[in-house]
């Protein structure tokens, strides 16, 4: 069984506040620009297609694959109850939705293994104050 | 094409490197200047420059605690601390070629007994605050890890390639006065080594240091005339990668390449030498598999073939590659970039006694921190 990280964002910017509320919901939202409809990930205080374009959220599919992963035995988080190893840090990518990678943890995979490749589905786990874009195995063809 | 003067390293300092010191970093810093002054043979009013890759301690303190009495020079290089103390060549070149100063010292040192450690730096990072570490995607033995996984999937990747790494720069060490960690260790040791983030243990990971090193960058002419060897600054160059460190480890179109690149083959062309004139190298170690990334970006082998590369034991003492020559930041220690650059300038000399590559004529440093990077070509004075 793995553990998940409760590590609350700082939102020491607001530009990621519409990604996080999604979320809640069970829904993913990335920024993109309203020009020409590229996907901005991440989000920096400017935009890097059309500079006088301005940010809009877009909700895209909640399922894609493992592009890396990595098992966890030590966290560097700093808050030394948030870290909870192990648990299986990855970078998915959405489908149909290029140059995009979702950082996340893979969860429920302890049958049949993590791999890169692997099709997976959104699974959001509550922490203490937020929630957790998990992925899970995605069983469906 | 621009000619510049000539340039050679002349003096190199350290301090002790320790897990933790008590001494701050602004006393470190300057022990190492010192150290630096004192073995170039000039005295430090010759010195009348500083180039550093940090803002602290702050030049008027260094030159203070130096005793330079002329700071005529005076600049920080603005590329990511790992490539910083290679790219400050490149402002000491500009400052000697204008005659804005004649003799630069350049300095850097780290404090990783500080709160937070090395991964302080990536939690400053809003977005990685804001996206990345609610998920736990935070350090950076994860990041690379996430790198290793990918190459493992692409290309193939065995625990003995990175352990050859690891079981010949601790022989490296076991060579070299300082070394934070002076005892050999073996394969079998590696392998049962724990993991960090798998496929990296943590025999895979950089020290992690507190002190300082520093070197003194003068003309050829002039440092012909003082009384050790000079290690001539044969060509240097630097360059970056088109993506931010905020994105580098998750967001990278190009997930595996970390290196110098095109940088590392102008600094190749400046010295008019290629890959298989360079006698030793020290290649950025953060980690076994930034080696592997930067070999392959060097043209030493092809992209996918680095960890067959280096595996075999080659890049120890007495091996066709030689490489971290003093134990690298995996085992010597973790002053980012420049403890590379002292070790290349001690080999070049001839002055490594055990440790001494043979025919040491030509050495090669490359370094990086995040899409910044800065390779090096030291000669002896041919």
């Amino acid at each position: 069984m793995t553990s998940l990280p409760d590590y609350p964002p700082r939102f020491d910017t607001d530009i990621v506040r519409p990604y996080w509320a999604a979320l809640e919901r069970g829904e993913i939202n990335l920024p993109a620009c309203s020009v020409c409809g590229e996907y901005q990930w991440y989000p920096f205080g400017f935009i890097r297609c059309h500079p006088e374009a301005t940010l809009e959220w877009k909700l895209v599919p909640n399922k894609g694959t493992v592009f890396t992963f990595t098992r966890v035995h030590r966290s560097f988080l700093p808050n030394a109850a948030a870290k909870a190893p192990p648990y299986i840090a990855a970078l998915v990518e959405l489908d149909g939705i290029a140059g995009v990678r979702i950082p996340t943890v893979i969860i429920n995979s302890e049958s049949q293994g993590t791999r890169i490749g692997m099709r997976v589905r959104l699974n959001p786990q509550k922490r203490s104050t937020y929630t957790l874009p998990a992925f899970e195995p995605d069983p469906t063809p | 094409m621009p000619t510049h003067s000539k340039l050679a390293i002349v003096g190199v300092g350290e301090t002790e490197f320790k897990r933790a010191h008590t001494l701050g970093l602004d006393a470190l810093v300057i022990q190492a200047a010192r150290r630096a002054v004192a073995d170039s043979g000039l005295t430090a009013r010759q010195i009348d420059g500083i180039v550093s890759p940090d803002t602290y301690p702050p030049h008027d303190e260094i030159a203070l605690g130096v005793g330079m009495q002329r700071r005529a020079f005076s600049a920080t290089t603005p590329l990511i601390p790992g490539a910083g103390p290679v790219a400050a060549i490149i402002q000491a070149q500009l400052a000697i070629d204008a005659g804005l100063a004649t003799a630069v010292l350049v300095t850097y040192g780290t404090q990783n007994s500080n709160p937070g450690g090395p991964y302080a730096y990536h939690a400053a990072d809003p977005l990685k605050a804001d996206l990345e570490m609610p998920v736990g995607y935070y350090g950076q033995p994860l990041y690379f890890a996430a790198v290793a996984q990918r190459y493992k999937h692409e290309y193939g990747l065995e625990s003995e390639q990175l352990g050859s790494l690891a079981v010949a720069q601790r022989q490296w060490a076991s060579r070299t006065p300082g070394a934070q960690k002076p005892a050999p260790i073996t394969m079998q040791e590696y392998v049962q080594a724990p993991f960090i983030a798998e496929p990296l243990r943590n025999l895979d990971c950089c020290l992690l240091t507190d002190g300082a090193a520093a070197f003194i960058v003068t003309s050829l002419q002039r440092a012909r005339d003082l009384p050790r060897k000079p290690a001539v600054v044969a060509g240097v160059a630097a360059g970056s990668n088109p993506w931010t460190l905020t994105e580098m480890f998750t967001q990278s179109p190009r997930f595996l390449d970390i290196g110098p690149g095109e940088a590392g083959q102008r600094a190749l062309q400046q010295a008019g030498v290629s890959l298989q004139d360079v006698d030793f190298a020290q290649i950025y170690d953060c980690f076994t598999m930034s080696i592997i990334l930067q070999l392959e970006s060097l043209g030493f082998c092809k992209p996918g073939e680095g960890a067959s590369f280096v595996a075999g034991g080659r890049t120890g003492p007495g091996g066709d590659l030689p490489l971290n020559t003093h134990g690298g930041h995996l085992s010597h220690a973790y002053i980012p970039g420049i403890t590379h650059v002292v070790e290349a300038v001690r080999q070049i000399r001839g002055e490594r006694g055990v440790a001494q590559v043979e025919r040491a004529e030509v050495g090669l440093v490359s370094t990086f921190g995040g899409p910044d990077h800065a390779t090096l070509i030291l000669t002896s004075d041919r």
